[in-house]
């Protein structure tokens, strides 16, 4: 499912949390990376080595809980938002969860908004305790007080705007686009220099070009484009331009043809595979 | 886009050979052209191939195919008003003999292509490590060098192929399958697809992998089996290898492509005949060992992909071109065994001067299907 929809499964997540007593003692990372692309920035940022240094940069960043402060350094870095400060220890029934927030405008402490599970469906009010940018945290990171209980499942939030939640119509189906109301700018869309390949450096505009001039399937866009054949194999850029022909033809996302996946998964040396190795 | 009842020819694959002949064909005037693909353009052999283009083949008629070849695509970005680019690169093809016998065949070749325009020289190891300095010399007794071969992109020509084609009116047919063929009183009649029915007295086939069924549909038992091929690719490295080096007997093409990849390929006569694209862990072996020891520098390079696709093969590794003698109005235009990507402008060529009635170009009436019969067949061993 991750692939197509991008949204993590329970087994992963349960992969990825460390253990009942270290998340009683305090502040950790969770790390929901789950596709080996290049990129490791939180690996190199953590001062405190609690993410082991990667050998090579597609593998996946590893944790070690223990030697983990809850700092959110590597939070603020993470360029897939894919990572998460969370504090289990205040004893209150209420935990708090630092959130990544690349929309404008920020939040304010004090403010309450409507905190969302991974699929972008409301879960409860939440009440905005921190708001921290700097240079060692680039991406802002929202942190808010939520019920213990639900801490697992929230992931995101929306400002409440006029008492409603403006995302209930896009809860079933992650592809359906909320249409902006006149004179309302659409937030969700993302703009044209958005790097959808990043092994290959192909932005969306490219992708949407090829897309109007009537290619139609991922595997069509990568060979013209060459998006998706770099080191990550279209992990990264894959749904996102099955997600953008969607968009863009109206065929449901279900329907359009997936790239094809190559092996190997992993970029190995040529002398891995040698009989004298 | 709905389809056409009838058409004057219908082309059946959309690789770069099915292209290139609607392109040629409409370019000299032929109207109502429909190219049928039953996936997208350029779906199989074509966008699976090596990419590679020389002129350094041991068949006098692969050689001057070759020829006519290179010299457009030299032109091919002008002639067919391509906006993106075939990304064409002369950068040469060094070709290594791993023993005596194969070095006295390359002299014969030079000597071939010399006679026919080429400027292929025979070269020491020595003298071919000048050219590719990470070679291991000890590996090969001589070797052969074109500086006029190179290799150019398989998605983007066959594109360019495409969007010319369509200019000039051709009807580009893709999700199109075909699943008869009708043939009345030994006559084309017309072609059935997963679309609809097309009236028409002409059908090429250009299906590559899928030209021997396409063939039985018609009624013809075509002389061809379908093997799998694979290639893998590396990440891109800083430029380090200028030149396609490739070994017959060493069974090798190995080559760096402009993006910096480095992109290898190897035959295996054990695979079976049949259709499958799969990539296997056997070839990852054989390539990696034969690579790393012609050129031990690639040992720390990363493989990031393989995949495979068809070589439509013949008896004699050449390919069949023109009509089938019981079945009129049908054109075949396959078993490029290997290298119908880079004969692709020939290809063009040669069926649309058949069709049309025009003296050859080259003179290729004995690429017929009738010389496996006659047994006049001229064997093409510079094949990997």
């Amino acid at each position: 499912m991750l692939i197509r929809t991008g949204i993590v499964t329970q087994v992963l997540i349960e992969k990825a949390l460390p253990s009942p007593e270290r998340r009683a003692q305090g502040p950790y990372a969770m790390i929901e990376c789950f596709q080996e692309i290049p990129c490791n920035p939180c690996s190199i940022s953590c001062p405190f080595h609690a993410i082991l240094p990667m050998e090579d940069i597609n593998e996946l960043p590893q944790l070690v809980p223990e030697l983990c402060t809850g700092c959110g350094i590597c939070a603020g870095v993470c360029p897939g938002l894919a990572i998460f400060i969370i504090d289990e220890s205040k004893g209150d029934e209420k935990g708090l969860i630092s959130i990544p927030y690349e929309f404008s405008p920020l939040p304010q402490k004090g403010d309450v908004v409507m905190a969302v599970d991974r699929e972008g469906n409301p879960v409860e009010e939440a009440q905005v305790i921190r708001v921290v940018q700097s240079k060692k945290i680039p991406t802002p990171l929202v942190t808010l007080e939520v019920s213990l209980s639900k801490i697992h499942g929230i992931r995101f939030f929306q400002p409440i705007k006029n008492e409603e939640y403006i995302g209930d119509d896009r809860n079933t189906n992650p592809t359906t686009t909320v249409e902006p109301k006149d004179g309302e700018e659409d937030t969700l869309e993302m703009a044209d220099e958005t790097i959808a390949c990043r092994c290959e450096g192909i932005t969306l505009g490219d992708i949407r070009r090829l897309i109007h001039e009537g290619y139609t399937t991922v595997d069509e866009i990568k060979r013209i484009s060459r998006a998706g054949m770099g080191p990550c194999q279209a992990r990264t850029c894959g749904p996102l331009i099955a997600q953008e022909i969607a968009r863009m033809t109206g065929v449901p996302i279900e329907e359009v043809d997936p790239s094809l996946h190559r092996p190997p998964t992993k970029s190995l040396p040529l002398a891995f595979f040698m009989e004298d190795n | 886009m709905s389809i056409p009842s009838s058409a004057s020819v219908v082309i059946v694959g959309g690789g770069v050979s099915g292209c290139a002949i609607a392109w040629t064909l409409a370019q000299k005037g032929v109207k109502d052209i429909v190219v049928l693909e039953k996936d997208t353009l350029a779906h199989g052999s074509t966008g699976r191939c090596g990419a590679g283009v020389r002129m350094q083949w041991g068949a006098e008629r692969n050689c001057q195919l070759a020829q006519f070849s290179i010299d457009f695509f030299e032109r091919a970005n002008d002639i067919l008003g391509y906006e993106r680019d075939i990304e064409f690169e002369q950068t040469g093809y060094l070709i290594v003999a791993a023993n005596e016998k194969e070095a006295a065949q390359f002299k014969k070749n030079v000597a071939l292509q010399n006679s026919l325009g080429i400027p292929s020289v025979y070269l020491t190891p020595e003298e071919a490590k000048d050219i590719v300095p990470h070679i291991d010399t000890s590996q090969f007794v001589a070797a052969t060098f074109c500086p006029k071969d190179g290799h150019l992109n398989p998605f983007h020509t066959t594109e360019a192929y495409a969007l010319a084609a369509e200019r000039l009116g051709v009807t580009i047919l893709k999700h199109t399958k075909v699943v008869g063929i009708e043939v009345e009183n030994g006559k084309i009649e017309a072609v059935n697809t997963t679309q609809g029915r097309i009236a028409t007295p002409i059908v090429v086939n250009a299906a590559g992998g899928w030209s021997k069924e396409i063939g039985t549909m018609a009624g013809i038992d075509i002389p061809i089996y379908v093997q799998r091929h694979q290639i893998l690719v590396t990440e891109p490295l800083e430029p380090v290898l200028t030149p396609m080096v490739m070994g017959f007997s060493y069974n090798i093409y190995i080559q760096q492509v402009p993006h910096g990849s480095i992109m290898m390929g190897r035959s295996d006569d054990t695979e079976p005949f049949d259709l499958r694209v799969t990539s296997g862990w056997k070839f990852l072996e054989e390539m990696t060992r034969t690579c790393g020891t012609l050129l031990p520098y690639l040992r720390s390079a990363k493989i990031v992909r393989q995949w495979a696709g068809h070589y439509c093969m013949t008896e004699d590794a050449q390919p069949i071109y023109g009509p089938v003698p019981g079945v009129e109005g049908f054109y075949l235009a396959l078993g490029f065994s290997g290298h119908g990507f880079m004969l692709a402008p020939a290809t063009g060529q040669m069926i649309s001067e058949m069709i049309l009635g025009e003296p050859l170009t080259i003179d290729v009436s004995d690429l017929d299907i009738g010389r496996f019969e006659r047994r006049e067949l001229f064997f093409e061993y510079s094949v990997v």
